[in-house]
């Protein structure tokens, strides 16, 4: 499979992001809630070191992912699109790319205001980004937790669309960002 | 020497009276003087590293008592009366915690002490050297610190500023799960930046 991108086709790198950053949003909410539950004490600590580095990780991807998306071409949305479908599609991805950037620093902000520096798995401490401030903690705890639930939602409809093209339209929108699945390369 | 020989040949008398008078100056060359804490210009602060970042905390009560003259280190004292529950990482929840059984334990150690047996000079200022004992748990230990008098309107004053590190586990600070080293970790840099007032005779 090609690394780049086709006009039909996501190569082989944008589908490493996507996957991956699938798979750590999924560790990201598994770690949060676990931590939500627990009294404060070492293993909630733990929890959240963790989450934070995931999170700082997923920053990283986030950007990578964008410079990325510059410099490739984009697979096309399907033909079959309705204008209000394809306005949805646009907003939808949109949204998921905010809050891919958006969710990481609204944590590592809500960690600043705390005074709980973030460390990226112990190898690297990175700066305040806001200083100390209860009122300002309260205010991205809140905005963390507004942006996770949005997230939930987008995603929601994210996935209802793909298993929509996969399995009623029976177009090849999902299996594009398959890896494994590539048909020939249609030029 | 001229005092001396005077003194000699002076009535017994007068000799009564010079030799307190010179008692007195020799002993003002070597006093030592009282300072007193400025605790709201002082700052004794500690950081660790928790979760791979440097924290910091601070805390707000650590009554000194200062009888310092480097010409006179012999008789200097410091002793050093830290309020643990006056500790504040700009986190209630952390600072809870942290003066928890398993940490601090301010209800059974409510404070941390340290009291020099002697001073002495060293290349970069001074050195207090004691015993220093938090959560019940004696060690001894060295305090290396600067000081510097100044005249502030009029007023004598003096900075004392230094910086030690310790490991916590050597005084017990983690018990059960906190004896983990790998998120809270076992050293803990103290610095300290005090603001001393000359007591005025």
């Amino acid at each position: 499979m090609a690394i780049q991108n086709t006009p039909h086709r996501w190569g082989s790198l944008s589908q490493l992001l996507h996957w991956t950053i699938v798979v750590l949003i999924i560790v990201q909410v598994t770690l949060a809630s676990m931590a939500d539950d627990l009294p404060n004490g070492m293993r909630k600590l733990t929890l959240l070191a963790r989450h934070k580095s995931f999170g700082i990780t997923i920053l990283a991807l986030a950007i990578v992912r964008l410079l990325w998306r510059r410099l490739n071409d984009t697979p096309a949305l399907p033909d079959t699109l309705k204008p209000y479908e394809r306005f949805l599609a646009r907003f939808v991805h949109g949204a998921l790319y905010v809050l891919l950037f958006a969710m990481p620093l609204s944590g590592w902000m809500m960690s600043s205001a705390r005074g709980f520096p973030v460390s990226w798995f112990g190898f690297i401490q990175l700066p305040d980004l806001v200083p100390r401030s209860k009122p300002l903690y309260e205010a991205f705890l809140t905005t963390h937790e507004v942006l996770a639930w949005s997230l939930g939602a987008v995603v929601i409809l994210h996935v209802a669309a793909a298993l929509k093209h996969h399995f009623v339209l029976k177009d090849d929108t999902l299996r594009r960002m398959l890896p494994f699945t590539g048909k020939k390369e249609r030029t | 020497m001229v005092r001396a020989s005077l003194a000699v040949t002076c009535a017994a008398a007068l000799v009564a009276a010079a030799a307190p008078a010179a008692a007195s100056a020799a002993a003002a060359a070597d006093a030592v003087t009282h300072y007193s804490l400025d605790q709201a210009k002082s700052s004794l602060e500690f950081a660790f590293t928790q979760a791979g970042a440097v924290n910091k905390g601070r805390f707000g009560r650590f009554p000194v008592t200062v009888d310092f003259s480097a010409a006179n280190l012999a008789a200097s004292r410091l002793e050093v009366s830290v309020e643990v529950t006056s500790l504040d990482t700009g986190d209630k929840d952390r600072d809870d915690t942290l003066r928890g059984a398993e940490l601090f334990a301010v209800a059974k150690f409510p404070q941390a002490h340290f009291s020099a047996a002697r001073i002495v000079k060293i290349a970069a200022g001074f050195e207090a050297q004691g015993k220093l004992t938090i959560r019940g748990v004696t060690r001894d230990a060295r305090v290396p610190f600067t000081f510097r008098t100044a005249s502030e309107h009029g007023a004598a004053v003096a900075y004392m500023a230094g910086k030690l590190s310790i490991r916590r586990l050597d005084f017990g600070v983690g018990q059960g799960e906190w004896q983990a080293t790998d998120q809270v970790g076992n050293e803990v840099t103290v610095s300290f930046a005090l603001r001393l007032a000359a007591a005025t005779h």
